[in-house]
């Protein structure tokens, strides 16, 4: 059995069982092949049968909330930590190339986390997207983009990881440029695309140097070499850590990477959802969580910048949100400022506090997004100032963005409340440079982020309508979604209260490797209360500034500080600066090349078979022709005088020849004479 | 079975192409639906084939050269017909073998002025005879005759049924057909970097004891040879003929003129299968016979490996030419693959290996589009293009994906060449310069973002928005049944490799960690 | 010391000099419509003769005759092969050609004939002696036949300068004999081979020895038209009949090669040190003169005549590698040649026939005017490739296998001397192949330039002609076994 076939014989192989999984860990890959099945036959079926697009999506998005869900439950209650892969191809000793899939208190959270948030967005989608164009290809998207993002979590070798990163890049690229029709929304698809591809450079040489450090792809074995500090991964160890998470500042949008998540508001409402909440920006904080060992290893040096790094975003995006018009780009805003929490938290070391505000901040800016869908799909447009007054006309969805806020804001007791605070703690007790003085930038964030919060929902809710026509509420398909993700926000915070039920923490603990997450094991009152304090503080000054101007029917923003609102209407230039490289590379360094290209090395090509022709040209003229003229005729007597009588010939030379043979002769005589 | 003893289906695989293109010759123009099938017929029974020897080849000794003879041809310079497999020529040997057949498929009704279809299948069935050919033969002057037998038929095909527009060569400013520049180029180069191969080819001979062509007979003397004082210039003297044919920057430019002005199916050969004869040369004979001389090179090598990938993508960010711009990319791709051969490691080789399958799949496969594009729109030009995806949906989805496999998508068959390549390079063979070929990696691991810059900005100009009016109000017919024949084999394989890269590595890993472990002791 | 006559191993050429006899009888007994009598009469005399060769190969027994300064041996046995395989050729392609002017065509074949005779003579001849009679007879008729279309100003003025030109060569080639006899009072090889090495020991005669080796190697020159002694090829053969510039550049360059060969290997053998340098130099100059000169020549034949110059430099390589090995692959040179002369007679023969058979659409020289055959005359457009493409010496046309024997001694000397030699070889290879492919261009590339429509028929002989050179250049193409095998039957000559 040598033959071909025996390529095709996959060859299983068990890599870790701790604890068993049974039938749904071991068969966990059905999970992560289905949505690729069902986004191929979507396109089967494609334009005859649109419909069917969403039917096959939820149908398949519901088997991977129900198997999702089921693992979690499993990993809860037996704390099952189990690994598979498939070889797909050995290259070298070490680098073994394989499929598969973990199911540990990680990943299945994860996997519960993109089942529930992706089936009720794709629900959502169905009505919201109605009679929109390529309705079935949407959703075949947005089926390889929870696909992709599955694959992501579920890797177990490094390998997979960057697939299952990149595939959720591409089906982004796709969803964001979905009515490509229109330049800005390919140029937003493109522009996310490459600045993930920026960061997947640090990526992929921190996965290469890491791979190589410990002599093996397998996540759970560089993890081992990182804990055992063997030689070959403590000289790359620093560096490949750092590499990675450059990586995870692309997917996360950290700054100053964030650029491209802005603009990703392109894409249709329900997909800024999904990528918000579950499938694409928690990717980064997800590989920061699975490589924690390894950060956590190192102490120190990488980590201080991680959590200054997210620091600085939760802070400089948060102020970007307070200037936004476009209700989406608020969200979207808030939604890289919270990023910075996580990254924050995980920099600190506190791994429970960081996936834990992952785990709220899916439902409640699911939730947000959705809503903020539900009123743009009234009022036909993103603008703020076309909106006011929203709350009359749409009360569930005026009611749910609320709750959705109030999490966000983490105001007790809903979700946001709880994961925020923990990671208050969690900077407070971090043993990094410099965490105290994060800590009061996070606490600014607390501030900040109820300000824009109440911003956004002053000018969308409060005051009177701007738009034209009726807003009138949205259909059941997209108003029970936002009933649920409410109800999920305020609950999901109360797994893990500290003191009180620690479960989620321990949840997540459950994996290969042993881990010392210093979460915290009670409430520390004096940042609770600076927490909420601020968030309420924030909740005042935000009515303040601009419920009032919502009741005047003024949308505008009340302060306008010289230095500072230019700067944050501008961004911090730093899209202007991207741009101007880009340009640079596109431009006169792109031209230099193909310069180059055309006119030094080919015209060096040309000109050496132009010097050949050239110089046969003159050897034929001048030594063949004319030259023998010049210096023969003197000889030509040598060729037997008869030069003088073929004068009667007009051409020929025959003399000339004559004496070129002649000379030939003496020449070589006499060289070889003098020399011999 | 007789057919895999003393070599007749390898015999039978180079023979066949000749016989049909013979058979050919002698039918009249007039029978063009004959003369078709014919030439179908003939390039599907060699795909048939190589398949067969794909089924029958021993997995567990891919190292051994396999279903191959050895029979005396020139004795008198103990040069013998000798052939066989491995495991890193049976890719490239099915791989041929399919192009081939699609290519013909695809020929069936586009055809280039002027049209003849007869002298046409005649060129493309010499080509495969000389390209299979190139891959089974295990003796250097078998090997040189069929690596310069390849030369003829693109020749032609470039001059005859080439790009018939004018340019004019900068500098001299004078005016050439594209065709007639771009054949007498690509010849040239080729000519010039073969004739030092031969020389080199022929020093290794002489300094040979026993003196022999054979290729294994050379690898078994590689070490009395790594002895010779100038085994480094009978290295530079391979190293000219292959990097031309690669090709390497700054080698590379006879490659944008030909394939922009060859036609279609000569392009997707030429990307598909002809580069590889460059790539292969250096795997097959010049790293496993001279590995010291070999080692001294690669710092060289890598370097420029490295700069054709930045310099082949930033030139395509500056074409107006859809064709040209692909035509750069390769330049650009190929540069992953020396990067890895260049590391003389058993990840690099692999990678490089993949690496040829997987260009050959997806370039070729975006040959085939570009052409079918100009083909309906009579105009390569990228600023009159836009909305592909309005006019011709099957198509433009076709070529989105096509480019996202060329931008090495993990999960596409792109990616494990060049993520290999770079891995590669972080931890080269022993000896060579470690810190140089970690800067290698960190610009090629740049380079993927300027090539995926550039095709999605291609996408964009081509495929995404709305049809500029030029074409807004015409109706093109979306890819034909020919067409997509011809093209989702290439769309599966890309799929496969991508997901089970086994199918390729199954085949390759063995013989390159024997021959790793031969030239430099593992 | 013995002069007897061995008749058998003489058979080839008595039965040639009969043939030339019966050539001229049948010119004058039969009536002019049946004149091409005389050329199957030539025909069937050289099969004849080559006939006692086979019997004589097979015999295996040679002879030596005249004191050893005439010898019947493989070498000598293989030349005469060549050389009637060569005029057999271009008997052919002359038949229809000399018919369509109508007169002297007995003449005609008369001088042919005695010059391939004359050939034959000189493979055997061991001697100053034969080898300057041989010579001779192999000329003496080209100066008549390079004149042959009394009519055409450049006919008569190449055999003019043809006629000067070899004169002069004859001279320089006697007076270096001359000086040769002198040095050493021989003229048979063997005995001249040690009497020159002591020549050129003793410094009081070595500058006279010296001149004597060079002018007899310039003498050989001329007939090899090797730069700087070349000057007469592009007019004579751009103004000489077609056929007969064929034989020219064929048969007329191969018997000065064997001349060379004999005399190099055998009388001055041993004195590599003088010669070697000096046909390294011929032999660079010529190929590097000869492609570059042929770069930009119009006329297709003028640019066949450079291109000959020039392969007549690669023929050269093997010597000058000979001696830069101080002889040690001496047999491996002399085969090296005789296969690139073996090769190179059907190639280029096949050339010139092409553009017999051509120039019946083209009416023209000009490589201009061949624009479009491919659509004219299909068939002979793919002649074409496979000629001018072997002469390039593309795979796997009998041309590579040429330049390869050539590279091979080149580089098989293993020193600078023969690396140079190589590497100037394979750049000119490159060179060349520019100039070859303008002809392929042209037939297949280039549109008809619209003009009239020839339907000309190619004669017969023409296309046997065709025929038999396309044959052997695939042949020897795909099985360069047969060609090696010719050339170590005739390298024999050195391993005694």
């Amino acid at each position: 059995m040598n033959s071909f076939i025996k390529l095709g014989a996959l060859a299983v192989e068990e890599v870790k069982e701790l604890s068993t999984g049974g039938w749904a860990a071991e068969n966990a890959w059905i999970m992560l092949v289905l949505p690729f099945v069902s986004a191929l036959a979507i396109l089967a079926l494609g334009k005859r049968k649109k419909l069917w697009g969403s039917r096959i999506a939820i149908g398949m998005m519901s088997y991977v909330f129900l198997h999702g869900g089921w693992l979690w439950y499993l990993s809860i209650t037996q704390g099952v930590v189990y690994e598979k892969a498939v070889s797909i191809g050995d290259v070298g000793q070490n680098f073994h190339l394989e499929w598969g899939w973990v199911v540990d208190g990680l990943s299945s959270m994860m996997y519960f986390v993109v089942g529930t948030v992706a089936l009720l967005v794709f629900i959502y989608a169905s009505s919201y997207m109605k009679g929109e164009k390529r309705y079935a290809g949407f959703f075949a998207s947005l089926s390889l983009f929870a696909g992709a993002m599955l694959v992501l979590v579920a890797s177990p070798n490094i390998v997979q990881l960057i697939v299952g990163w990149e595939l959720v890049g591409v089906a982004s690229y796709l969803l964001i440029g979905h009515y490509w029709e229109n330049k800005e929304n390919s140029s937003a698809g493109m522009k996310a695309f490459l600045v993930n591809k920026v960061a997947d450079v640090g990526l992929i040489i921190g996965a290469i140097m890491v791979a190589v450090g410990a002599g093996s792809f397998r996540i759970t074995e560089i993890l081992h070499a990182a804990e055992e500090g063997t030689a070959g991964m403590t000289k790359v160890a620093v560096a490949g850590a750092g590499l990675l998470f450059i990586g995870a500042m692309g997917k996360s949008a950290q700054f100053p990477l964030h650029v491209w998540l802005p603009d990703a508001m392109a894409g249709p409402t329900p997909v800024s959802a999904l990528m918000h909440a579950a499938t694409m920006v928690t990717a980064g904080v997800y590989l920061l969580a699975r490589f924690f060992p390894l950060y956590e290893g190192l102490g120190e040096p990488v980590r201080v910048y991680i959590m200054w790094i997210g620091a600085i975003t939760l802070l400089l995006t948060g102020l970007l949100a307070l200037v936004q018009t476009d209700l989406k780009k608020v969200l979207a805003y808030s939604t890289l400022s919270q990023l910075g929490y996580m990254v924050t938290a995980m920099g600190a070391g506190a791994y429970t506090a960081g996936i834990f505000h992952l785990f709220t901040h899916a439902f409640f800016k699911a939730l947000l997004f959705l809503a903020a869908g539900s009123v743009i799909h009234a009022v036909h447009s993103n603008d703020m100032t076309d909106m006011g007054g929203i709350r009359k006309f749409m009360p569930t969805t005026y009611k749910t963005f609320l709750i959705g806020s109030i999490a966000l804001a983490g105001l007790p007791p809903l979700a946001g409340f709880f994961s925020k605070d923990e990671i208050l703690v969690g900077i407070d007790i971090a043993n990094v440079t410099g965490n105290q003085f994060v800590l009061w930038t996070a606490i600014a964030g607390a501030f900040i982020t109820p300000l824009y919060m109440t911003r956004a929902i002053a000018l969308t809710f409060f005051g009177s309508y701007k738009g034209h026509g009726e807003p009138h509420e949205a259909p059941k398909t997209m108003t029970i979604p936002l009933v649920v993700l409410a109800a999920l926000s305020v609950v999901a915070g109360w797994v893990n209260i500290p003191g009180v039920y620690t479960g989620f923490a321990t949840w997540t603990a459950q994996r290969a490797e042993e881990m010392d997450l210093h979460h915290a094991e009670s409430f520390d009152y004096a940042l609770l209360t600076a927490g909420v304090v601020a968030a309420l503080l924030g909740v005042v000054v935000g009515w303040r500034l601009w419920g009032k101007d919502a009741e005047t029917q003024e949308a505008r923003d009340t302060f306008e500080i010289p230095v500072l609102y230019p700067l944050l209407r501008n961004k911090y230039y730093l899209d202007d600066f991207y741009l101007w490289l880009v340009g640079l590379i596109k431009g006169p360094l792109a031209r230099f090349v193909d310069w180059v290209n055309s006119y030094v090395i080919d015209t060096i090509v040309n000109a050496i078979g132009a010097m050949m022709v050239g110089l046969g040209g003159i050897v034929y003229t001048v030594l063949d022709q004319k030259g023998i003229d010049l210096f023969m005729n003197g000889l030509a007597g040598l060729a037997g005088g008869s030069g003088g009588k073929l004068r009667l010939l007009q051409t020929g030379r025959v003399q000339q020849y004559a004496g070129a043979f002649v000379l030939g002769a003496v020449v070589l005589v006499i060289a070889f004479v003098a020399i011999g | 079975m007789d057919l895999w003893t003393n070599g007749a289906g390898l015999s039978l695989m180079v023979a066949l192409p000749v016989v049909g293109a013979v058979i050919l010759g002698f039918m009249p123009k007039k029978g063009e639906e004959a003369i078709k099938w014919i030439g179908l017929l003939t390039s599907l029974l060699v795909l048939g084939l190589t398949v067969a020897a794909a089924f029958v080849f021993d997995y567990d000794h891919s190292e051994v050269f396999q279903l191959g003879t050895n029979r005396p041809w020139i004795t008198a310079l103990n040069s013998s017909y000798e052939i066989g497999i491995d495991g890193i020529s049976l890719p490239m040997m099915v791989l041929s073998a399919l192009v081939t057949v699609l290519a013909i498929i695809y020929s069936w009704n586009h055809w280039e002025e002027p049209k003849n279809p007869k002298a046409f299948l005649i060129l493309i069935l010499l080509l495969e005879a000389g390209m299979i050919g190139t891959f089974v033969a295990l003796d250097l002057i078998l090997f040189f005759i069929f690596f310069e037998v390849v030369l003829l038929p693109m020749y032609f095909m470039i001059g005859i049924w080439g790009d018939k527009s004018e340019r004019t060569i900068p500098v001299f400013n004078k005016v050439v057909e594209n065709r007639l520049y771009a054949s007498l180029k690509f010849f040239v180069f080729t000519l010039f970097g073969s004739a030092f191969m031969l020389l080199g080819f022929l020093a290794l001979y002489f300094n040979s004891d026993p003196r022999t062509f054979s290729i294994p007979g050379l690898i078994d003397q590689a070490p009395a040879l790594a002895a010779l004082p100038f085994a480094g210039l009978i290295f530079a003297g391979l190293f000219l003929g292959f990097a031309v044919k690669v090709p390497m920057w700054p080698l590379h430019t006879w490659l944008p003129d030909a394939h922009t002005a060859a036609p279609t199916v000569g392009s997707v050969l030429l990307a598909a299968i002809l580069l590889k004869l460059g790539t292969y040369g250096f795997i097959r004979i010049a790293i496993p016979i001279l590995p010291e001389a070999a080692k001294d090179f690669a710092p060289l090598i890598a370097v420029l490996a490295v700069i054709g990938i930045i310099y082949g993508s930033l030139a395509c960010l500056a074409q107006t030419d859809m064709k040209r711009l692909i035509a750069f990319s390769s330049v650009g791709h190929m540069g992953f693959v020396m990067l890895g051969i260049s590391t003389l490691s058993e990840v690099g080789i692999n990678a490089a290996v993949i690496g040829m399958v997987a260009h050959g799949v997806i370039t070729g496969m975006l040959f085939f589009l570009a052409g079918s594009m100009s083909h309906r729109y009579h105009t390569r030009d990228m600023a009159r293009l836009g909305g592909n995806l309005v006019l011709m949906p099957k198509l433009g989805w076709i070529l989105s994906f096509t480019a996202m496999a060329s931008l090495g998508l993990p999960g596409l068959a792109g990616f494990w060449g060049e993520f290999m390549a770079l891995l590669s390079a972080f931890d080269p063979q022993a000896g060579l310069p470690v810190g140089l070929f970690r800067v290698a990696l960190v610009v090629g691991a740049v380079g993927t973002v300027l090539t995926a810059g550039y095709l999605l900005w291609m996408l964009q100009k081509t495929n995404l928005g709305e049809p500029s009016e030029e074409w807004a109000d015409s109706n093109f017919p979306d890819a034909d049944k020919y067409e997509l024949t011809a093209w989702i084999p290439l769309l599966i394989l890309t799929v496969v490799i991508g997901v089970y890269p086994k199918i390729v590595f199954g085949a390759s890993e063995g013989a390159v960690s024997a021959l790793i472990e031969k030239a430099f002791g593992g | 010391m013995t002069y007897s006559i061995d008749y058998a191993a003489l058979a080839p050429e008595i039965i040639l000099a009969i043939t030339v006899m019966g050539v001229l009888t049948v010119d004058v007994l039969v009536p002019r419509r049946l004149k091409y009598w005389s050329a199957v009469v030539a025909l069937g005399g050289m099969l004849l003769s080559a006939a006692a060769i086979l019997m004589l190969f097979l015999d295996g027994s040679g002879a030596s005759m005249f004191d050893g300064s005439y010898v019947v041996d493989n070498f000598s046995l293989t030349f005469k092969a060549l050389f009637l395989a060569a005029g057999y050729v271009v008997l052919l392609m002359s038949v229809g050609y000399i018919e369509s002017d109508r007169y002297y065509q007995g003449e005609y074949y008369f001088l042919l004939v005695s010059s391939i005779l004359g050939s034959l003579v000189m493979s055997s001849a061991r001697g100053f002696i034969v080898m300057f009679i041989g010579l001779e007879l192999v000329t003496a008729p080209l100066f008549m036949l390079a004149g042959w279309r009394k009519g055409d100003k450049r006919s008569n003025e190449a055999a003019l300068k043809y006629f000067l030109l070899g004169v002069l060569s004859a001279a320089i080639l006697g007076w270096g004999m001359s000086f040769v006899f002198g040095l050493t009072g021989e003229v048979r090889f063997d005995a001249v081979a040690q009497g020159m090495a002591q020549a050129i020991g003793d410094s009081a005669t070595r500058p006279a020895a010296i001149v004597a080796i060079l002018f007899v190697i310039a003498g050989f020159g001329f007939k090899i038209s090797a730069v700087p002694f070349h000057f007469w090829a592009p007019d004579t053969y751009e103004g000489a009949p077609t056929p007969v510039t064929a034989y020219l550049a064929v048969s007329s360059k191969a018997a000065g090669f064997v001349g060379l060969i004999v005399v190099v290997y055998r009388a001055f053998g041993a004195v590599g040190e003088i010669w070697g340098p000096a046909l390294w130099l011929m032999a660079a100059v010529s190929m590097t003169v000869g492609n570059l000169t042929a770069l930009n020549q119009k006329n297709i034949i003028r640019m066949l005549a450079y291109s000959s110059v020039a392969q007549g430099g690669f023929m050269l390589v093997p010597f000058a590698a000979a001696a830069a090995s101080d002889g040690a692959i001496a047999p491996a040179a002399v085969s090296a040649t005789v296969v690139y002369l073996a090769i190179y007679l059907f190639m280029n023969l096949g050339a010139f026939a092409f553009i017999l058979a051509a120039s019946k659409h083209t009416k023209s020289g000009d490589i201009e005017s061949y624009a479009g055959l491919s659509t004219r005359a299909p068939g002979l457009a793919v002649l074409g490739v496979v000629f001018f493409f072997s002469l390039a010496g593309i795979p796997p046309l009998a041309g590579w296998f040429a330049k390869f024997v050539m590279f091979s001694t080149a580089i098989g000397a293993k020193n600078t001397w023969g690396w140079t030699l190589g590497v100037i070889a394979a750049v000119n290879a490159v060179i060349a192949f520019y100039y070859y492919a303008r002809v392929v261009k042209a037939m297949w590339f280039d549109a008809a330039s619209s003009e009239v429509e020839s339907e000309a028929v190619v004669g017969g002989s023409l296309k046997l002609a065709l025929a038999l050179c396309t044959v052997a250049v695939f042949v020897l193409g795909v099985l360069p076994g047969l060609a090696s095998t010719i050339g170590d039957t005739a390298a024999q000559l050195l391993g005694g």
